[in-house]
């Protein structure tokens, strides 16, 4: 379903449908994800759609550029030990419509169920996109359109052993990456202390010759925020 | 030449046009260089460090400009340094709550209690910050109108944030019949918060059964939400939880009184509207 297309478009797939078609000069952009229906008109006679994956954390609401992901079971680390562990994220999928030089989002949808949490307490904390996911050693097969996989290297800078339950990343450092069977980020967590941590995004595809995602919050060109995030309020 | 032309000590008039001009000048300055600023970091500064931002460079200008204007007029800066205190005590006596505004806003400006786009109650008075001036703050109250506050009793007052935490928690308090399921209604009333994207996972939910009222079991429920959305979220689930509950036959009953009548004898009377009929109006 990714990738570049030229309009008038129409595409059925997992309970989506959205088509681009003329509406007179102009176009119109119709989509239907799970009975919610969407319409836009765009005041252009052509252009190119793009569908991609996007940062997970602008549906039903852009409240908050972080993600929390939960582990089904919680980790144990060894000191002065990095491991490789698969989890999975809740993929949004990104319409772009393109002149030549310029791409502009025109919708977000998502197959997958919604949830935000809190990190930290309510004074000093977090509000964050919630995600629950198993931890694997080995690449899982997933749903393509449904969950993405990111590859999160733990890293325990500590001498002690350390139990991890969760991960908290922050949309702004975030590269996706995709291709016709998989979705993936690639992530660093790395333990400071029994209550902290450091997580970061590396731009580098799971697999050779996947293709790069544009992003929504990487477009915006915000670089006074650090794309880092210090978990401070509990592993 | 009229431009030479002694006005006092040693001021022109080429000395006022120039000051007119370093007026002027330090405005449109003032101006352009906050309408650039705004535009500029809107996306990347909250809008109330901006609004501080843009002040605090406006002000610098004018005090610039001043410095500039002074010695045109023929005051000396080192004069002022004697002069401010006197001035400053007189000052002081002749505009107190001026200047008793103007230091509270300061401190405003930098304890930062309220910020702008705050949701605040001021002492009664609740809105939505839209400025914090040097001398007033202005609130928006939900029903329109804006409300200008001094800085003086906004600093001394009583102050409640409601946006202050990132999350905020509401509750419900809702009554069920003696002879509803209470556990089922807990169960119905869980999976609604549970499936509702905005209502968050941690703070987890309460809901339980609070007190056995006169007519109805209570049942408490506790839910966390975003501070942006808790009101939104609150209007929505209530109504919900009503109509999820009357689907599996959970009623919210109204006020009930069970009457037991002494006299056992006259009691059939009262059993129904036929037998009131009977009973010739002769009620307790």
């Amino acid at each position: 379903m990714f990738g570049h297309y030229n309009v008038p478009l129409s595409i059925a797939q997992e309970g989506i449908s959205l088509s681009v078609q003329k509406d007179g000069k102009n176009l119109i952009y119709k989509r239907d994800c799970l009975g919610e229906q969407f319409e836009k008109h765009i005041l252009a006679g052509k252009g190119k759609i793009l569908l991609n994956p996007v940062e997970p954390v602008n549906r039903p609401k852009a409240l908050t550029s972080y993600l929390l992901i939960e582990f089904e079971k919680a980790l144990l680390s060894k000191p002065k030990e990095t491991r490789t562990i698969f989890l999975r994220f809740p993929l949004e999928i990104g319409v772009y419509i393109s002149t030549d030089t310029d791409f502009e989002i025109l919708d977000i949808f998502t197959l997958t169920k919604q949830k935000f949490t809190l990190y930290g307490d309510p004074r000093n904390g977090v509000i964050c996109k919630y995600w629950k996911s198993p931890v694997y050693s080995t690449i899982p097969s997933l749903s393509t359109l449904q969950e993405g996989l990111i590859d999160l290297a733990v890293t325990n800078t500590n001498s002690h052993w350390i139990e991890l339950t969760k991960a908290v990343f922050n949309a702004y450092g975030m590269k996706l990456y995709y291709n016709n069977k998989t979705v993936s980020m690639k992530a660093n967590i790395n333990i400071k202390t029994k209550d902290t941590a450091e997580t970061e995004f590396i731009d580098t595809p799971l697999q050779k010759g996947m293709k790069k995602s544009l992003e929504i919050y990487a477009s915006r060109k915000i670089s006074i925020v650090k794309p880092k995030f210090i978990m401070e309020f509990g592993l | 030449m009229i431009l030479n032309k002694v006005l006092y000590r040693s001021v022109t008039v080429f000395d006022l046009i120039l000051v007119a001009i370093i007026l002027v000048l330090a405005m449109i300055i003032g101006k352009v260089v906050s309408l650039y600023l705004r535009r500029f970091l809107k996306e990347k500064l909250e809008r109330g460090h901006l609004e501080i931002l843009v002040k605090i460079v406006s002000y610098a200008i004018a005090v610039i400009a001043l410095l500039m204007i002074l010695p045109i007029l023929g005051v000396k800066l080192s004069g002022l340094l004697v002069a401010g205190g006197i001035a400053g005590l007189a000052i002081g006596f002749a505009s107190q709550s001026v200047i008793g505004n103007l230091i509270s806003g300061l401190f405003l400006m930098v304890e930062r209690p309220i910020q702008i786009g705050n949701t605040v109650d001021i002492d009664g008075t609740v809105g939505i910050v839209e400025d914090i001036h040097i001398i007033s703050t202005t609130l928006r109250t939900f029903d329109g109108p804006l409300v200008r506050l001094p800085n003086q009793k906004v600093f001394t007052a009583n102050i409640t944030s409601y946006a202050a935490n990132v999350a905020r928690r509401f509750e419900y308090v809702v009554g069920i019949r003696y002879s509803d399921d209470a556990d089922k209604a807990i169960e119905i009333i869980k999976n609604l918060i549970k499936q509702h994207p905005l209502t968050l996972k941690n703070p987890a939910p309460m809901v339980f059964v609070d007190s056995l009222g006169d007519s109805s079991v209570n049942i408490i429920v506790r839910i966390w939400a975003p501070a942006t959305e808790w009101f939104a979220v609150k209007t929505e689930l209530l109504w919900k939880i009503k109509k999820a509950l009357e689907q599996e036959g959970i009623e919210i009953p109204f006020p009930q009184r069970v009457v037991w009548f002494g006299d056992e004898k006259r009691a059939p009377q009262f059993k129904g509207p036929e037998s009131t009929k009977d009973s010739s109006g002769d009620t307790p």
